[in-house]
């Protein structure tokens, strides 16, 4: 059984009154990954990562944990455990009690419960408050009680619901390199659910985009950024820019698309060759953009700065189109060519610096 | 936690009318009552020698200590009934019906009988629990009994019959409240560290809704105990608690020995509530 993944979703599917929540949902997580489920509220994240919790029942499909068919087993005999937002500590019970709780339920001896509390308290640094109830931790304490009392039981599978979204934002970036450690250490699966698309870059080894219920794509996150394989996909991506159009010429290994902002040349994809007259769309990373273009930038468009934003590290630039619709810029700071808000400019991409995107995943 | 704030004359001027009206209307008359107990005479004279030979002749009778046992008894055992079954209502009403639509039908149609007066409202059982009453023809018809049982009106059954439904409620409230502040994530984070349902249910539901478990049982116990209504109507003359033997003593004209009564039932009451409070901080009732 060493070689089965840890997790399998085959065409799982969800409904509540009146709407689906998740649609034919497939997903393999291999054993020791790193996993995060990226979208919008609504999107059916949430509801996936209960069903493989057991906290829901998926009505079509299959859940497998370490390759078992678990549609029909109750939660508390999957070998998972959760993290909840709210970290769902139990308020009437210490620190140690608390994190000590899984085993209790697996009738563990009272020495071994101990012992093993004791270590946990200690790895997690979270040995002076044994005795604390909840009421009285931090926000920090208490996400690492959650994770202690989480990780008790040795669980194949981690699932992590926003398990940073309630923290403060000082806080979350160190928290989020403890939990990538913690994973690494353990080499168990972590499930991570997240609207955040900071948290599922740096966090994931696979990301997984999804959108009304379904998934729009998996891959790692360079992937995901660079070659998004739906518009929906590069629109949720930051730092992206999503031209619409329709195909008007298919030459050789280029697309001539039209827009109401222009006409641009963007690669033909591998996998398929788009018709004449066929609307569609791409994208160019707001990064690969140039206020100077050269003669190898063939796409080139007049624009005209509206709005700077300084990041530190890069510097975003929002220009304005002709027709309205706003292109964003990022260059690093260094290497600003420096322009004022209201300048105009002439901005330009290569070929290969746009992506064509597939059509949107049907709705049906 | 509960935000203590500086008490300002202000807060004294605001809570002054309540206070005043708390004043005249329960604690002069409580004190007066005290007072009264003490008394010898038998008629209305302020200048009686205060003692407390009544309380010893309270003690003295074994059918009024009987009856302090008794009303005693009753309230445990109404505690007992209510708290299982309110307990049962508030979590059917809470976990189970989910639709917000169906709760409130459903609790509706729990409380509207309330909208009645409680006299009539026990006058009701009467025709319920009578010889010729709908239970015992419901059980002749299904053939059940052969002849009407007797034992329902006019029985301390009857009695506590009718004083279930009367206060059933009481213990289903706060525990609904309770109930409704544990977020859902407890539960389900129970469920996940391999908690099964029953387990879930001892180690966390129940735990986290006692405040409202003890506050419904001190609104039943301080009911219960008062209640004479329901064992004149129901127990006849059978059947008397504290209550009862106050209205007795106090319309044959024994003033103070209805007094010693009423201090007695007061003071049961008042250790009732404060051994009620031992179990659980009601300052913290309402917290998740």
């Amino acid at each position: 059984m060493a070689g089965e993944p840890d997790l399998e979703l085959i065409d799982i599917t969800k409904r509540f009154a009146g709407f689906t929540a998740v649609r034919r949902v497939s997903l393999v997580v291999d054993r020791g990954q790193f996993v995060c489920l990226l979208g919008p509220s609504g999107c059916g994240k949430t509801t996936t990562l209960r069903m493989i919790a057991g906290l829901e029942t998926a009505e079509e499909g299959e859940i497998r944990i370490a390759g078992v068919r678990v549609n029909d087993t109750p939660p508390w005999q999957r070998d998972i455990a959760m993290m909840f937002q709210d970290f769902a500590l139990f308020p009437h019970m210490t620190v140690a009690r608390q994190v000590g709780f899984g085993l209790e339920m697996l009738r563990r001896p009272a020495a071994e419960i101990r012992r093993r509390v004791t270590d946990s308290l200690a790895a997690f640094d979270i040995g002076a408050l044994a005795d604390r109830k909840p009421d009285t931790l931090s926000g920090g304490q208490k996400q690492r009680v959650a994770l202690a009392r989480a990780l008790i039981t040795e669980p194949r599978i981690l699932l992590l619901d926003e398990p940073i979204g309630s923290l403060d934002y000082s806080l979350r970036e160190a928290v989020m390199l403890e939990l990538r450690d913690v994973q690494r250490r353990l080499g168990i699966s972590f499930i991570w659910v997240t609207h955040d698309q900071n948290e599922a870059f740096s966090l994931g080894d696979r990301v997984v985009v999804m959108n009304h219920a379904r998934i729009e794509q998996v891959g790692a996150p360079e992937d995901i950024a660079e070659r998004p394989r739906t518009r929906f996909v590069a629109s949720f991506v930051q730092g992206t820019n999503v031209f619409d159009g329709t195909v008007e010429s298919v030459d050789g290994d280029h697309i001539r698309v039209r827009t109401p902002s222009g006409s641009f040349l963007v690669p033909r994809p591998d996998e398929r060759s788009p018709s004449a007259g066929e609307p569609t769309s791409f994208s160019v990373r707001a990064a690969l953009l140039t206020m100077r273009p050269g003669s190898e930038h063939v796409n080139q468009v007049r624009a005209v700065c509206h709005a700077i934003e300084y990041l530190g590290v890069i510097r975003r630039y929002d220009f304005r189109l002709a027709d309205g619709r706003s292109l964003k810029l990022e260059q690093f700071t260094g290497r600003d060519r420096r322009i004022g808000e209201g300048e105009p400019v002439t901005l330009g991409w290569r070929i290969e610096d746009g992506w064509l995107h597939a059509p949107p995943v049907e709705p049906a | 936690m509960s935000t203590r704030r500086e008490r300002s004359p202000t807060s004294y001027a605001l809570a002054g009318p309540a206070g005043l009206w708390m004043l005249v209307a329960l604690v002069v008359p409580t004190l007066f009552i005290v007072w009264v107990s003490l008394w010898v005479a038998r008629g209305f004279t302020l200048a009686s020698p205060l003692t407390l030979a009544n309380y010893g002749k309270f003690f003295a009778r074994p059918a009024y200590v009987h009856v302090l046992g008794d009303t005693v008894q009753q309230a445990l055992v109404m505690m007992v009934i209510t708290g299982v079954v309110g307990y049962s209502i508030a979590y059917f009403l809470v976990v189970h019906v989910r639709r917000p639509g169906l709760q409130l039908a459903l609790f509706l149609g729990l409380v509207v009988p309330f909208w009645t007066s409680a006299l009539i409202r026990t006058i009701a059982w009467i025709p319920f629990l009578g010889v010729n009453g709908v239970i015992n023809q419901a059980l002749l018809a299904i053939g059940a009994v052969d002849r009407p049982v007797e034992a329902f009106l006019f029985s301390r059954a009857g009695i506590t019959l009718a004083q279930v439904s009367f206060y059933t409620l009481l213990a289903t409230g706060p525990v609904v409240y309770t109930l409704r502040n544990i977020p859902r994530s407890l539960p389900e984070a129970a469920q996940c560290l391999r908690a099964t349902p029953l387990h879930v249910f001892w180690l966390i539901t129940f735990p986290l809704t006692l405040p409202g478990v003890v506050i419904g049982q001190i609104l039943v116990f301080l009911n219960v105990m008062a209640d004479f209504a329901t064992a004149q109507a129901i127990g006849g003359h059978k059947y008397a608690f504290l209550g009862n033997l106050v209205i007795l003593l106090y319309e044959s004209g024994q003033f103070s020995f209805a007094a010693v009564v009423s201090v007695l039932l007061m003071t049961t009451m008042l250790l009732g509530v404060a051994l009620l409070l031992k179990v659980v901080d009601i300052r913290r009732f309402g917290e998740p």
